[in-house]
């Protein structure tokens, strides 16, 4: 092995050749995990490559603002580009509506503002120490950039995905307001899953399930929350032994604090999102880029699988932007330059709960 | 703002989304929500009957009051509701919501009281409030009774959820309302909640569900919960009149707008002000340093006393500058202090002190002055 290349472990997976021959929607990563896309390319960036299959994904919604459905538009969208079947699961009576709302990817990553980065690095005299540092992330652009076929799609949110991607044999979809209890989602999910079983050959396809809003008050099976837990337990479950990604996205202020935790403990990947006040002058002042911002991500944990070394982000808040109404960008928090804040407007640092619904911000 | 509000109302949903809906939600300290939701009513109905909202008529499903109240309400109002029967109807569900009379007809013990018939245009009594399918199918057939089919809407105001909590568990309430806010058909719907009747989380429930919620909070909080207080009393009677009026509106792109106003209640009706400040705004212009700026009253009273080593203090007599060659107890004798003197020994006064001679000859010059100015050359 040579000695430039940096490994992040000490054990390595002996992968044959036929790894590469995945197609674009799959990427290998360290410790023998392999990606998916989460359909948004800064998210990918922050977890380190993307959703590893067989992981659980959950989101904890806000009541006050829709960007969960943000993520899972995203989430969507890139499955059926690459061909990974869906199974989507919601609490409207006709969850089919949703799927005219998935975006497109957008025309091609050339015309974005990539083009002046190799300008700008000839102005740039990096000095020679941190030239390491640059090079890693030159690997990553480049890698993302061959070809047509991209690990990860920047999504047009104004422009919808074409019909072809919709066709039924890629798209099933499960309506659960109705379902007096979680037995028929749990035999449609396991029947999904089955298509996709892991073994040691390589990997042909993957799947993906997508549950909306899972603990909705206009579902019947909303108040049985044992009930609830012991579904998202044989859901991960079942992932776990299968080539696919589940993401759930349920809203925390409904289930009551003790299930809430649970839930949060069943998760490989946890994020929140968080509505932002309109028009606030505090918060205005305290950040930059306030006025383009739709939101906050927080990202709470990160999937693990095959390795016992924790994730430590440099920033587990991000902002969410929307580009000219349309594409999706998670920026890290830049505080604006005022003087010198006191650490009390902070609190305490990253709470884990995403359950509160106080006006503080927790960093 | 209460205006604001009604215009998202009027304005009702755009293609392919829910239609806004709005939670009114007060509290026993505040009790004012029935007063707002009259107030919602008539200014909706006002714009379904001037043609300038989207919706072209309005379903109103009357739990806790009669529906000759709200006939009543609209009256006086100006709005007439019989003669203007294609826009507005009344499904009662107060008169007989588990339909006990029939069951008492039945049952032969009981002789059957002709009910108000006149009205039988804009109420339609409903006698199964349990089922919430039925319900549903209710205000939707209503509505569409109203508005003809095609591409117009109609507007559902629910009397109080409470009611319906009651009679159905929250995720078949839940149900209803969200089913009723996709239906292609209904352009807005509000209704009312008192939050106390419930736990916590039917009115968590209520929240997500709708797009815009206000609630109603007294102006002024109880020191201690001690009701029988005199001062308690005063503010009771006080809150009984005016509120806080907050509102919290989900906007299309994701963020939350949230105002308040002040409310008050007269007897033509309910009025809202824009909030007094009382001082809340001060705490955003401080600068947020590590350093407490503020003073506190003691410390404020302490400044003012120090006396400063000024030629005068403003108070139109001369003041004696302790300039350490004479004691204090001199200074009563109003003598103009001279700028340069010999140096004399000080007399001792006490303990502890500064001792510092004005212009002494021995000194030191202060270090941005220019030492070159001692040479005499």
């Amino acid at each position: 092995m040579a000695a430039a290349k940096t490994r992040t472990s000490s054990f390595s997976r002996n992968l044959s050749a036929a790894a590469p021959s995945q197609g674009p929607g799959l990427k290998c990563g360290p410790n023998g995990t392999v990606f998916l896309s989460s359909g948004i390319s800064d998210l990918d960036k922050i977890l380190g490559g993307g959703f590893p299959l067989g992981s659980l994904v959950m989101v904890m919604e806000d009541a006050e603002a829709p960007h969960h459905m943000l993520l899972l538009r995203n989430f969507m969208s890139q499955g059926l580009v690459h061909n990974q079947p869906l199974l989507y699961a919601s609490p409207a009576i006709d969850p089919r509506g949703f799927l005219g709302t998935l975006p497109s990817p957008a025309a091609s990553k050339d015309e974005k503002s990539h083009k002046h980065d190799p300008d700008q690095e000839k102005g740039l005299r990096i000095a020679w120490q941190y030239k390491k540092y640059f090079g890693e992330s030159q690997l990553n652009f480049d890698g993302q950039r061959d070809g047509k076929h991209e690990y990860s799609n920047e999504f047009d949110l104004r422009k919808p995905l074409e019909r072809h991607f919709l066709s039924a044999q890629r798209v099933d979809c499960v309506s659960i307001q109705d379902s007096p209890n979680l037995s028929a989602l749990q035999d449609r999910s396991a029947t999904f899953l089955s298509q996709y079983p892991r073994n040691d050959g390589s990997i042909s396809c993957a799947g993906r399930i997508a549950i909306q809003s899972f603990s909705a008050p206009q579902c019947a099976y909303s108040n049985m929350e044992w009930d609830m837990l012991s579904f998202i337990r044989s859901l991960k479950s079942m992932v776990r032994s299968s080539n696919a990604v589940a993401l759930i996205t349920f809203p925390p202020s409904l289930l009551s604090p003790s299930f809430c935790k649970r839930w949060q403990h069943m998760a490989d990947t946890l994020l929140s999102v968080k509505a932002i006040p309109d028009e606030d002058k505090e918060l205005s002042q305290l950040l930059t880029g306030y006025q383009d911002m739709v939101g906050f991500l927080n990202v709470h944990k990160v999937a693990r699988i095959n390795t016992q070394v924790p994730v430590i982000l440099d920033a587990t808040t991000f902002s969410i932007k929307l580009q000219k109404r349309r594409f999706l960008v998670l920026e890290c928090l830049n505080q604006a330059p005022v003087d010198g804040s006191s650490g009390t407007s902070y609190g305490t640092s990253g709470s884990c709960s995403g359950s509160s619904k106080t006006g503080n911000l927790d960093f | 703002m209460a205006e604001s509000i009604c215009r998202a109302l009027r304005d009702g949903a755009l293609e392919g989304e829910h239609a806004p809906a709005l939670t009114i939600k007060d509290s026993i300290a505040s009790p004012f929500g029935f007063h707002v939701f009259c107030h919602v009513l008539s200014q909706l109905s006002s714009f379904i009957l001037a043609g300038k909202s989207q919706s072209g008529g309005l379903v109103v499903v009357s739990f806790s009051r009669s529906p000759s109240f709200y006939l009543e309400l609209l009256k006086n109002k100006g709005i007439d509701v019989v003669s203007s029967d294609k826009r507005i109807q009344i499904l009662d569900c107060y008169s007989d919501p588990l339909g006990w009379k029939d069951r008492l007809i039945e049952a032969g013990n009981f002789t059957a009281l002709s009910h108000e018939a006149s009205n039988s245009s804009t109420a339609n009594v409903l006698k199964d409030v349990k089922h919430m399918d039925k319900l549903y199918n209710s205000i939707v057939e209503r509505g569409k009774g109203l508005i003809g089919g095609g591409k117009n809407r109609f507007s559902v105001a629910i009397d109080s959820v409470d009611e319906m909590s009651r009679h159905a568990s929250t995720s078949s309430v839940a149900g209803l309302l969200s089913n009723l806010r996709s239906h292609d058909q209904v352009s807005s719907i509000f209704w009312l909640l008192h939050s106390d009747l419930h736990e916590a989380r039917v009115a968590a429930v209520l929240e997500y569900l709708s797009s815009m919620v206000t609630s109603l909070e007294p102006l002024h909080q109880p020191a201690n919960g001690h009701r029988g207080d005199l001062e308690n009393l005063s503010l009771i009677e006080h809150n009984l009149k005016k509120g806080k009026f907050h509102v919290r509106i989900k906007r299309r792109n994701g963020r939350v707008r949230v105002m308040s106003e002040e409310v008050h209640i007269e007897q033509s009706g309910i009025s809202f002000t824009s909030l007094s400040s009382e001082g809340a705004i001060n705490q955003g212009l401080v600068p947020k340093v590590q350093f407490s700026l503020e003073l506190s009253e003691k410390e404020r009273i302490d400044r003012a006393n120090v006396v400063l080593p000024f030629e005068h203090q403003g108070n139109g007599k001369p003041i004696q500058i302790y300039d350490g060659r004479r004691s204090l107890a001199d200074s009563k004798h109003e003598r103009q202090v001279a700028a340069t003197e010999k140096v004399q020994t000080n007399e001792d006064s006490g303990g502890g002190e500064i001792i510092y001679f004005r212009d002494s000859d021995d000194e030191m010059p202060d270090s941005d002055e220019d030492p070159d100015d001692d040479l005499d050359i």
